[in-house]
């Protein structure tokens, strides 16, 4: 197995870093071995660098578990313990509508986090080989994780515009 | 008038962070000074409880047949004061307005602690408070259950959701400032904000998810204050009571509870901007329109008030006549009008009028509001209850005595002591939202 090299490369300006990008990516380095550091949420133009998310689906999954849940709960503990009621349903969706609403939203909410946490790598077990750049305030680093030789993406890095390439071992 | 200064959105991204960070360092004698003054009112109230826990409910001004009283109305006001951060923070956010950002974690601050503050109360007010957690469903020795179509309960999801979610929603954004904390500090803060930022490095899939996660949390948030404030204004529509017993309560609350945050929202940036040195930050154009919004929400409220009381005096049913003749021309006259003057007069006068429009005179008419408010929860709770509408019930009249006005008074030292310690902690205005976006210029 050929050994990881990282270039960490330093922009001004984030057309620099889609050009790079678009140039690394024709020249078959994978998305998964590109990452965009800097002290701000950078728009690259799509398509560049897109990471595809399953958050929505996910808080929308997490609001339905948890709202059946909920009112399958509610329903059963009903049932459970039944009350004196009149005459009326011993369980009421109306009259319990609030809870289930409630603990839909909370499973939203729970969802969206805990989604956020593993899709961001926070909290998923991460490599902790690879080099973590620090970025200067008003620049942008790009992190290419690369097997072969680094003479190639050097040049692509330079010709987009990189300030300063520089060569790292992982850690 | 304010002059005019320089556009924060141009401020060179080093002083932006040195202006912002600065503050969390030091402690001055005046800070303590600040932190001492609510921390002995908490303790007071701290007292009251413990006297009110000692004796009973007996200490408190409720009695026969008014058994809701002044913790019902901080309940429902702190609650209202919550809804602050979400319509700033969560509606602008959802719009990409960009004069929001010094304004939204200030206020997702206050809706975290209003809520803290506020669900305090359905606890106290259950007078043995120890046994508040026979609210929470569990299988307990008697295998018996909660019943869920209480409207207590519904608090009690409804206030677990949006702490829930307002904590989680003030927290995201703060994780990219705290990995910069993280960066340069004192040894204990620096273990804490390396703690809390989770290992956040920048990269775009952090950023990506993030940016994500704050879009839907922004219409999580939305539809869960609004259902809050609702099932609040349930607690009284659900009663078969005079002037309670209203379709427009739930609406009428949420518009309610948005101006009076709006309302709380202005004082703090004033005071945020004032003794923090941030007037670069928090500049005339966002009390300009914090000003604006405050307006929209005193006619939208006089709206709502007016429909809610000329349908019941033209209606003219006996007994919601007793309480609407009680509020607007007998005993509670002098705060019904009271409020319609703070609430209405004073405000489209000060915010109306462009000419006597400033920060001074928004912090003046919101001071009103806040007080207003107060008022208007008042009138909404105690009349109808004191109003008796069995012949041989007797009639009286409510006086808070001084166990409810302690806690009372502890729970806005309280807000001003969370605040404070909050602002020593936690850059007040979030700093990687407020760098330099030249692309904001050109749309």
């Amino acid at each position: 197995m050929a050994s990881v090299t990282y270039l960490l490369s330093e922009f001004r300006d984030k057309e620099a870093v889609a050009s790079a990008i678009d140039s690394l990516r024709a020249s078959g380095v994978s998305t998964a071995d590109l990452d965009v550091f800097s002290e701000e949420p950078i728009e690259l133009p799509r398509g560049v660098l897109d990471r595809p998310s399953r958050m929505s689906l996910v808080s929308v999954l997490g609001a339905i578990v948890m709202g059946t849940t909920a009112t399958a709960f509610v329903w059963w503990a009903q049932n459970n313990y039944a009350l004196v009621t009149g005459g009326m349903p011993v369980y009421s969706f109306w009259g319990t509508g609030v809870i289930t609403y409630e603990m839909t939203m909370l499973g939203a909410v729970l969802a969206t986090f805990g989604y956020f946490l593993w899709e961001s790598g926070l909290v998923r077990k991460r490599d902790k080989t690879a080099p973590v750049p620090v970025v200067p305030p008003e620049c942008i680093c790009l992190r290419v994780r690369t097997a072969a030789d680094v003479a190639r993406p050097t040049a692509l890095l330079r010709a987009a515009g990189a300030i300063s390439v520089e060569k790292k071992a992982p850690l | 008038m304010f002059a005019t200064t320089k556009q924060p959105e141009l401020l060179p991204y080093g002083k932006i962070r040195e202006d912002l960070f600065c503050p969390l360092s030091g402690m001055t004698r005046k800070y303590f000074a600040a932190i001492l003054i609510p921390l002995l009112i908490i303790l007071f109230g701290a007292y009251a409880w413990t006297v009110q826990l000692r004796y009973g409910m007996g200490v408190t001004g409720l009695q026969r047949p008014v058994f809701w009283g002044f913790y019902i109305v901080d309940f429902v006001f702190w609650i209202g004061i919550s809804h602050a951060g979400t319509l700033i923070s969560a509606i602008l956010r959802l719009t990409d307005a960009g004069w929001r950002k010094p304004i939204t974690r200030a206020a997702e601050a206050i809706t975290l602690f209003a809520l803290m503050i506020g669900g305090m109360f359905p606890i106290i007010h259950l007078g043995r408070a120890w046994y508040f957690y026979w609210l929470i469903p569990y299988p307990n020795m008697r295998l018996l259950w909660p019943n869920f179509r209480s409207p207590l309960l519904w608090d009690l999801t409804a206030i677990v959701t949006y702490v829930t979610g307002s904590a989680i929603y003030l927290y995201l954004p703060l994780i990219p400032d705290m990995a910069q904390l993280a960066e340069h500090n004192v040894p204990w803060r620096r273990k804490l904000y390396r703690a809390l930022s989770l290992g956040w490095t920048g990269s775009d899939t952090e950023w990506h998810a993030l940016e994500r996660a704050m879009k839907l949390m922004a219409g999580i948030i939305l539809a869960v204050a609004i259902s809050v404030h609702t099932v609040v204004a349930w607690d009284f529509a659900m009663a078969i009571a005079p002037m309670w017993h209203s379709t427009i309560f739930g609406p009428y609350f949420v518009v309610g509870a948005i101006f009076s945050g709006l309302a709380g929202l202005m004082i703090v940036m004033a005071a945020i901007r004032k003794f923090m040195g941030l007037e670069q930050y928090l500049t005339r154009h966002h009390f300009d329109n914090l000003a604006k919004l405050l307006l929209l929400m005193s006619i939208l409220w006089l709206y709502f008030t007016l429909a809610e009381h000329v349908t019941v005096w033209y209606g003219n049913d006996p007994a919601d006549m007793a309480v609407f003749g009680a509020r607007t021309r007998s005993r509670f006259a002098v705060l019904f009008w009271g409020m319609v003057v703070v609430n209405f007069v004073i405000p489209f006068i000060l915010l109306g009028i462009r000419k006597l429009r400033n920060i001074a005179t928004g912090v003046i008419a919101s001071f009103g509001i806040l007080i207003g408010m107060f008022l208007e929860r008042y009138i909404i709770v105690v009349p109808t209850l004191s109003v008796t509408r069995l012949p041989a019930a007797s009639s009286n009249f409510y006086m808070p005595t001084w166990v409810e006005l302690g806690i009372t008074a502890a729970t806005f030292a309280g807000m001003i002591f969370l605040y404070l310690i909050f602002s020593k902690l936690f850059p007040i205005i979030a700093v990687w939202e407020f760098k330099p976006h030249p692309h904001e210029d050109e749309i």
